[in-house]
C-alpha cells in the first residue's frame, strides 16, 4: 500500500510514509527522511577548505590544508553513521509487541523491541522542542507493579519528526490492531 | 485470540514425527523444542518425556505432530488425529508442510470437557519463505476465528543467550509474572538436558533440534577445567599464608593502620587479596553474573600482569632505572628553585599588589624555611633513589597496577611539602573567614544558632560590637594577604592532586574495566542479548505471519555498565561546585580515595 | 491567558487565572493558559475539563518572575498563538515579565490585547520608577485594562498614564460552596485568631509577629494559627521562642488550597496585617467561613467587604492590637453575628460566573477593535512615553518585528499544526471523553 498523500515534517522539509500491511495482525510503517543534498555537503565543505585556506595563507603551514581534509572526511563518516537517519520504522505485531528501528545513512540499525505486555498504550502528545511546539506519536510503557501508571514513555519518529496528518494516518492503523487483540 | 508458535529453524526439515515443547499457558503460545521421529512406541515417548522433565523442570508435554511427507507417505490424516488420544492435550498442533511447496498447514484441535475432540474451523494456510526458494503455494483462508503467528528462532544462540537485565533469585508473586520472552528463553536454556541427553541413534527415540548434527564442546576446556582445581587449591592456601601475615598483631597498631588506609599501594593490595579470595573458592559460580564477575576478574588480572611485564621489560632494558634516578634529583632542585623565586616574588609586591608588609614576610620566611628542609631531605635521600627505584619498579611484576599505585604514594611522598604549604595556607585563609563571617553577623546584629541550625537575631552589648568592629577590619584588612598565599599553594597543590587524580583513574580503570564481557560481545553478540527483534518473513499480504526472531545485542555502553567490577571509587563523589565551594571557603582537599574529593 | 503565575505557585493571582478559566470555558469558549515551567513540570498539560496549560521552559530570574529581554520568548509564543489560534491576549499581574512580553509580541503579531492589575505600587522609590516606566510603555498598545478594585484602577491609570476609559474594575471573587462554615470545629475554651498569608515583608508579618507577644499577654486563652511558608517565618519563630508560645502559637507551614478550608474553620477570628493590597482574597474566604474579620486599612480591602463585616485598623501594631481588643471582647460577650449569616451575606457578593460574564464583556469589546499598524504604534509609542523610553521601545518594537519576520521566513506559519481544540466552540473534550490527545499529562520536553 504506497502511499500518495505527501508528508512534511514539522520544519517543513517533505518526507515519505510507507505503510506495509503483512496481515491483518501485523503492519509496518516507515517514515523516510530525503537523502543528504549533495548541495548541502558541497557547501559544507567549501566552508572548511576556505577556513583552512584562509588559515593557510596567514600560518603558511600545509598541516592545515591536510588536516582540513581529514576533518572533512571524518566528520562526514561521523554524520552519516550517527546523525543522519535515512529511514526509521515502526513494526507493530499484534499481541507479540512493537519494535522501533531506525537505520542510519551508513547501513546501521538501531533496533528496539517492547513486548505487549509492557506497553499501555500509543498516544499522540504535545511537546516544546527547542523553539516548537509539536505533535509527535509515543508508546506509553505500563509499571510493572501497578499496571495503571505509566513508568516512562518512549517516543516514535524523533528524527524524522513527522506533522500531525502524518502522526493521526499511523496512529489510526495502530490503535486499529492493538484493539483486535 | 493470537496463537503465537515459537519453532526453531532446525526442524524446519526435519522428518515428521511428535512436536515436543511447552505451552505457555498465560501468554498463549506454544515453544517447540525439538521433533521426535517416527517411528516410536507411545510409552516410551512419554517415559522419555517424564524423565526430561525431572531433568530440566521444564513442564514438557508433547504439543502435537509435524509432518512433512515424503513420497509415498499419503494419507496419514487418520493417523495423525489418532495420535492426538494417545497424548491428550487441552490443544493439539497439527503442523504440516508438504512437498515442494514451503506453506505450513497449522490445524489447531481442541479438546473439550467430555474428551471428545473437536477441531476447529481453524485450516490455515501459512507461507514460509525458505532459504533460496521463494515460490509461493497455497490457499488462502481469511475468515478464521484463531490466528496462527509463527516466529522462528535459532536454537543454538537463544540457549546460549542471556537476556538482559537480569533477574536473579526467586520471582516475586506479587509483581507480575516474567514476560513472554523472558519465559521463552527460560524454557530454552533451561531444557539443556534434552538436547544433551541424547543418545543420537543408539536409543528408542530419534529426535532433531540443534544438536543432532553433533555436540558443541571444546576438549581444551574440559582438560583447562581438570587442571583448574589443583591451581585453584593453591592459589587458596598461598592466600591464607598471606592473610594470616597480614593478620599479625603488629600491623593493627594505630600508625601502622593509619598509614596502611592511606597508601594506595595497600589499598590496592588488599583490592587484590579480595579478588584473589574471590577466584579461589572451590565453588562453581552461582548464576550468570557472578560468571560473569569471575571471568572478568581473570582477565582484567592477567591482562594487568602483561602490562606490568612489559613495563618491567621497558624499565630495566637500556638501565632506564639509573637514568631516572640521575633524572630525579636536579628535577627536584629545579622545583626548590622554582618555589624559591615564587615565594620571593610573593613577598615583594606580587603583580603590583601591595600586602601587609609585616605579616607577608613572616609567611615568606616561613615557607622558605619549609623548602630548605624539604631540599635537604631530598639530597640526604638522593643515594637510595637508584635503589629504591629499582626494587620499586619489580613490584610490576605483580601488575601495572600496582607500579602505579606505588608511583602515585612515591608523588605524594616527594610533594609532601607542597601539601603542608597547602594545609597552612588553608589553615589560616579558613580561619579568617570564619572569623570574618562570624563578625559579619555580629555587625548585623545577629548570630548563628548552633542548636537550631539557622542564624537568629541578637541584641549586643556597645563594647562587644566596638571589639568585634575593630576585629572585623583588622581582619579584612590582612585578608588579601593570606588569600593570595592560599591561592598560589592550592594551585600547585591541584597540579599534584590532579596527576594523582590520573593514576587513581587508571589503575581504577584497569581495576574495573569489564574485559572478558566486551571481548563476549565483540565475538559472539548474542551471548549477551538486550532484547529480540524480528523480521518478516512473508512478504504477502493475506497470508499469516511467518516471523523470524533475532537476538538483539546488548549495547556496549550498557556491557561496561552492567558488568563493571566494583572498586572503592564507586562511592558518590563531590560534584565540581562542591569542590569549588570547598577551595572557597578553605577546606582541606584531598586526593585519598575514601575521600573521594578527587578531581576526576 | 498569559502570566507568569499560575499552579503549582500558590496565590491570589494563581487562583484568579483558574477559576475565572474556568467559567470561562463553562460558557463555551477556548482558554489557553501559558506560563513557565515550575521545576520538572513543563511541556503542555491539560487541567480539569480540558483547560490547556504551557509550561514553556523560560528561565526564572526572581520571584518566580521570568527574566525579559524583550526576544527571547518569541518563538515559543509565536508558535502557541498561532497553533492555538488565538484571537485576544490577557495578560495577568503587573509583576510578570511573561505578562508584559506576551502584550508586547501579541501587538507585533497583530492580536488583541487585556491586562489585569493585581497589585498595587508605590511612586517613590526607584524599582517602582522603573516598574511604572515599563508598565506605561507595555500598556500603552493594550487595548484594555482590568483592575481588581478601584484603589487599584486609580492607581494602575496613575502609573501607567491611561486613559480611564479603557480601565474597568472587575473584582476578585470567591467559590463560596468551598468556604463553608462550620461551627463545630472550633474549640469552646479559646479563642483562635487564624492569619493565612505567604509570610513575607508585604503581608505585613513584622506587624503580626509584634502584636502576638503583646496579645497573648493579654489573653492567656488565645491562639494563633499561621498558614503559609516564607521567609520571614524566621520573624515568627523567634517571637515563639522568645516569649514560650509554642503551644499557642501553630506554624502551619504551606498549606494547599484545598486545605484551607479546614485550617479557617478552627478560628473564631480572621487577621490579615498586608501593608499593600490590591483586593483581598483571603479576608473574604475568612469571612465566607463565618469568621470575625480584621484587617489593615490599606489598598482596595476598604471596598471588599461591608463596614459591618470587618474592623478595620491602621497598620501598626498598637492599632491591630486594639482592634482586635475589641473584637474579641465582642466574641466574648457572645455579641457576634453567627457564622452562617456571615456566609449568606458574603454568598452572594462575589462570584466567579460574575467575573466572568465581565470579562466576556470586555473581551467582546477589546475582539472588535482594530490592531494598530506599526508605523502608528510607533508613533503612538513615542508620544506616549516620552522622547527617550519612547524612541527605546520604539526600536525594540521594530527589532522584535524584524525577528517575527525571521521567524515566518524561517518557520512558515503553514508548517505549524493547528492544534485540536480540546475546549471552545469545537471542543473534543465533552464530545469524545478519551481523545486523540489524551489526558497523559506526561509529555516530556526533549
Amino acid at each position: 500500500m504506497m502511499e500518495d498523500e505527501s508528508f512534511t515534517d514539522i520544519n517543513g522539509k517533505s518526507i515519505s510514509l510507507d505503510c506495509q500491511s503483512h496481515s491483518s495482525l501485523c503492519s509496518e510503517f516507515i517514515v523516510s527522511v530525503p537523502k543528504v543534498s549533495i548541495g548541502k555537503v558541497m557547501v559544507y565543505t567549501c566552508c572548511v577548505w576556505l577556513l583552512a585556506y584562509a588559515v593557510f595563507f596567514f600560518t603558511e603551514n600545509t598541516a592545515v590544508l591536510s588536516s582540513a581534509i581529514f576533518i572533512t572526511l571524518v566528520g562526514m563518516m561521523l554524520h552519516i553513521h550517527f546523525v543522519k537517519v535515512d529511514h526509521e520504522s515502526l513494526l507493530v505485531i499484534g499481541s507479540l509487541g512493537i519494535q522501533v528501528s531506525s537505520s542510519y545513512a551508513s547501513g546501521r540499525e538501531t533496533t528496539t523491541f517492547i513486548e505487549m505486555s509492557k506497553i499501555k498504550d500509543i498516544v499522540i502528545n504535545e511537546a516544546i522542542y527547542m523553539h516548537q511546539i509539536i505533535y509527535y506519536l509515543c508508546v506509553l510503557l505500563k509499571e510493572p507493579s501497578d499496571p495503571d501508571a505509566v513508568s516512562s514513555v518512549v517516543p516514535l519518529f524523533q528524527s524524522s519528526k513527522p506533522r500531525l496528518n502524518c502522526l493521526v494516518k499511523v496512529y489510526k492503523s495502530c490503535q486499529e490492531i492493538i484493539s483486535k487483540c | 485470540m493470537v496463537l503465537k508458535i515459537f519453532f526453531p529453524q532446525c526442524c524446519n526439515r526435519a522428518d515428521s514425527g511428535l512436536l515436543v515443547g511447552r505451552w505457555i499457558s498465560s501468554q498463549d503460545s506454544a515453544v517447540v523444542l525439538a521433533v521426535i521421529h517416527y517411528p516410536f512406541i507411545p510409552g516410551h515417548v512419554k517415559q522419555y518425556i517424564q524423565q526430561m522433565q525431572a531433568k530440566s523442570g521444564v513442564e514438557l508435554s508433547v504439543l502435537g505432530s509435524w509432518s512433512l511427507p515424503k513420497d509415498g507417505q499419503e494419507g496419514m490424516e487418520s493417523f495423525l488425529r489418532d495420535l492426538s488420544t494417545i497424548f491428550p492435550q487441552e490443544r493439539w498442533l497439527q503442523i504440516n508442510r508438504e512437498v515442494g511447496k514451503m506453506g505450513f498447514t497449522c490445524q489447531v484441535l481442541q479438546r473439550d470437557q467430555n474428551g471428545r475432540v473437536v477441531q476447529r474451523e481453524t485450516k490455515k494456510k501459512n507461507e514460509k519463505v525458505d532459504e533460496g526458494a521463494g515460490e509461493a503455494g497455497g490457499d488462502e483462508e481469511e475468515q478464521e476465528e484463531e490466528k496462527v503467528i509463527f516466529v522462528h528462532y535459532e536454537q543454538r544462540k537463544v540457549m546460549l543467550s542471556q537476556l538482559h537485565p537480569i533477574e536473579n533469585g526467586v520471582p516475586d508473586p506479587k509483581t507480575a509474572p516474567p514476560s513472554e520472552l523472558r519465559q521463552m528463553f527460560q524454557t530454552v536454556a533451561n531444557s539443556q538436558p534434552l538436547f544433551f541427553l541424547d543418545r543420537y541413534d543408539d536409543g528408542p527415540l530419534k529426535s532433531t533440534h540443534w544438536q543432532t548434527e553433533g555436540r558443541e564442546a571444546s576438549i581444551i576446556v574440559e582438560l583447562l577445567k581438570q587442571a583448574l582445581i589443583p591451581l585453584c587449591m593453591l592459589i587458596g592456601w598461598l592466600l591464607s599464608v598471606w592473610t594470616w601475615v597480614c593478620n599479625i598483631r603488629i600491623f593493627s597498631l594505630y600508625p601502622l593502620r593509619f598509614l596502611s588506609s592511606k597508601l594506595s599501594t595497600c589499598i590496592q593490595l588488599s583490592y587484590r587479596t579480595e579478588h584473589m579470595r574471590l577466584l579461589s573458592s572451590p565453588k562453581p559460580a552461582a548464576g550468570h553474573m557472578q560468571f560473569m564477575r569471575k571471568a572478568n576478574i581473570v582477565v582484567s588480572f592477567l591482562v594487568d600482569v602483561a602490562l606490568g611485564m612489559l613495563l618491567i621489560w621497558w624499565l630495566y632494558r637500556d638501565n632506564h632505572i639509573t637514568m631516572l634516578a640521575n633524572m630525579l634529583v636536579p628535577a627536584a632542585d629545579h622545583v626548590a628553585k622554582e618555589l624559591d623565586e615564587l615565594l620571593q616574588w610573593l613577598m615583594g609586591a606580587p603583580a603590583g599588589l601591595k600586602m601587609n608588609r609585616a605579616l607577608d614576610q613572616v609567611l615568606g620566611r616561613f615557607f622558605l624555611y619549609h623548602i630548605h628542609l624539604w631540599i635537604s631531605y631530598i639530597h640526604l635521600m638522593s643515594p637510595f633513589i637508584e635503589g629504591i627505584l629499582w626494587y620499586g619498579g619489580l613490584s610490576a611484576c605483580l601488575g601495572l597496577t600496582f607500579a602505579l599505585s606505588l608511583l602515585s604514594d612515591m608523588v605524594a611522598l616527594l610533594t609532601f611539602h607542597i601539601y603542608c604549604f597547602y594545609v597552612y595556607g588553608a589553615r589560616l585563609y579558613c580561619l579568617k573567614i570564619y572569623g570574618l563571617s562570624s563578625l559579619w553577623r555580629l555587625f548585623r546584629g545577629k548570630k548563628w544558632n548552633v542548636l537550631r541550625q539557622r542564624v537568629d537575631s541578637c541584641s549586643y552589648d556597645l563594647d562587644q560590637l566596638f571589639i568585634g568592629t575593630l576585629l572585623f577590619t583588622v581582619l579584612l584588612f590582612l585578608l588579601p594577604t593570606t588569600a593570595l598565599y592560599y591561592l598560589v599553594f592550592t594551585l600547585l597543590r591541584l597540579v599534584v592532586v590532579l596527576f594523582q587524580g590520573v593514576l587513581h583513574l587508571s589503575v581504577d580503570f584497569i581495576n574495573s574495566f569489564p574485559l572478558f564481557a566486551m571481548g563476549l560481545r565483540i565475538t559472539k553478540p548474542y551471548r549477551l542479548a538486550e532484547g529480540v527483534k524480528f523480521r518478516v518473513l512473508c512478504e504477502e499480504p493475506g497470508t499469516a505471519l511467518h516471523l523470524l526472531m533475532e537476538i538483539n545485542p546488548l549495547k556496549c555502553s550498557a556491557v561496561v555498565q552492567t558488568y563493571r567490577t566494583l572498586t572503592y571509587s564507586c562511592y558518590p563523589k563531590d560534584s565540581w561546585a562542591a569542590l569549588v565551594k570547598k577551595l572557597f571557603v578553605g577546606e582541606l582537599i584531598y586526593p585519598w580515595r575514601h575521600k573521594t574529593t578527587k578531581t576526576d | 491567558m498569559v502570566s507568569d503565575f499560575f499552579y503549582p505557585n500558590m496565590g491570589g493571582v494563581e487562583s484568579h487565572i483558574y477559576q475565572l478559566s474556568q467559567c470561562l470555558i463553562e460558557k463555551g469558549h477556548k482558554v489557553v493558559i501559558v506560563t513557565h515551567a515550575y521545576g520538572r513540570r513543563k511541556g503542555v498539560r491539560h487541567l480539569t475539563n480540558g483547560l490547556k496549560v504551557y509550561y514553556l521552559p523560560l528561565q526564572v530570574m526572581y520571584n518566580q518572575s521570568t527574566a525579559t529581554t524583550c526576544f527571547h520568548s518569541l518563538p515559543l509564543m509565536r508558535c502557541v498563538f498561532v497553533r492555538e489560534r488565538i484571537t485576544v491576549v490577557h495578560a495577568h499581574s503587573s509583576f510578570s515579565a511573561m505578562g508584559h512580553d506576551a502584550l508586547f509580541h501579541a501587538k507585533t503579531m497583530g492580536l488583541n490585547t487585556v491586562f489585569t492589575d493585581h497589585s498595587l505600587f508605590g511612586f517613590a522609590d526607584v524599582s517602582s520608577v522603573l516598574t511604572n516606566k515599563l508598565l506605561t510603555v507595555s500598556l500603552c498598545d493594550t487595548n484594555h485594562t482590568v483592575c481588581v478594585s478601584y484603589t487599584s484602577k486609580e492607581n494602575t491609570v496613575l502609573r501607567a498614564a491611561l486613559n480611564p476609559e479603557i480601565v474597568s474594575v472587575i473584582p476578585n471573587a470567591v467559590d463560596p460552596t468551598d468556604f463553608t462554615p462550620d461551627p463545630s470545629q472550633r474549640l469552646d475554651d479559646r479563642i483562635t485568631i487564624v492569619v493565612i498569608s505567604r509570610l513575607v515583608y508585604r503581608k505585613g508579618i513584622d506587624l503580626l509577629g509584634g502584636l502576638i507577644p503583646e496579645l497573648c499577654l493579654k489573653h492567656p486563652d488565645l491562639h494563633f494559627l499561621i498558614g503559609g511558608e516564607g521567609p520571614k517565618r524566621l520573624v515568627l519563630e523567634e517571637v515563639r521562642e522568645k516569649y514560650q508560645l509554642h503551644d499557642r502559637v501553630r506554624l502551619l507551614g504551606a498549606l494547599e488550597h484545598k486545605d484551607v478550608r479546614g485550617v479557617l474553620v478552627q478560628g473564631h477570628i480572621f487577621l490579615n496585617t498586608s501593608l499593600t493590597e490590591a483586593f483581598c482574597m483571603a479576608i473574604l474566604e475568612g469571612a465566607s467561613c463565618g469568621l470575625q474579620v480584621v484587617s489593615t486599612r490599606v489598598g482596595g480591602i476598604p471596598e471588599v467587604l461591608p463596614e459591618e463585616l470587618i474592623t478595620m485598623c491602621e497598620p501598626n501594631v498598637r492599632a491591630l492590637c486594639a482592634g482586635l481588643e475589641t473584637v474579641i471582647a465582642r466574641q466574648r460577650s457572645g455579641s457576634v453575628p453567627s457564622p452562617a449569616s456571615i456566609h449568606a451575606r458574603v454568598q452572594n457578593l462575589y462570584t466567579w460566573r460574575n467575573v466572568a460574564e465581565r470579562t466576556e464583556k470586555v473581551y467582546d469589546r477589546v475582539a472588535g477593535e482594530e490592531v494598530l499598524p506599526l508605523d502608528r504604534r510607533l508613533r503612538r509609542l513615542r508620544a506616549h512615553c516620552g522622547p527617550v523610553a519612547g524612541s527605546i521601545f520604539a526600536f525594540v518594537a521594530v527589532l522584535d518585528f524584524l525577528f517575527l519576520l525571521l521567524l515566518q521566513w524561517w518557520v512558515p506559519d503553514w508548517v505549524m499544526d493547528v492544534a485540536v481544540d480540546a475546549t471552545g466552540p469545537h471542543g473534543l473534550w465533552r464530545q469524545v471523553p478519551s481523545s486523540k490527545v489524551g489526558a497523559h499529562s506526561k509529555s516530556a520536553v526533549k
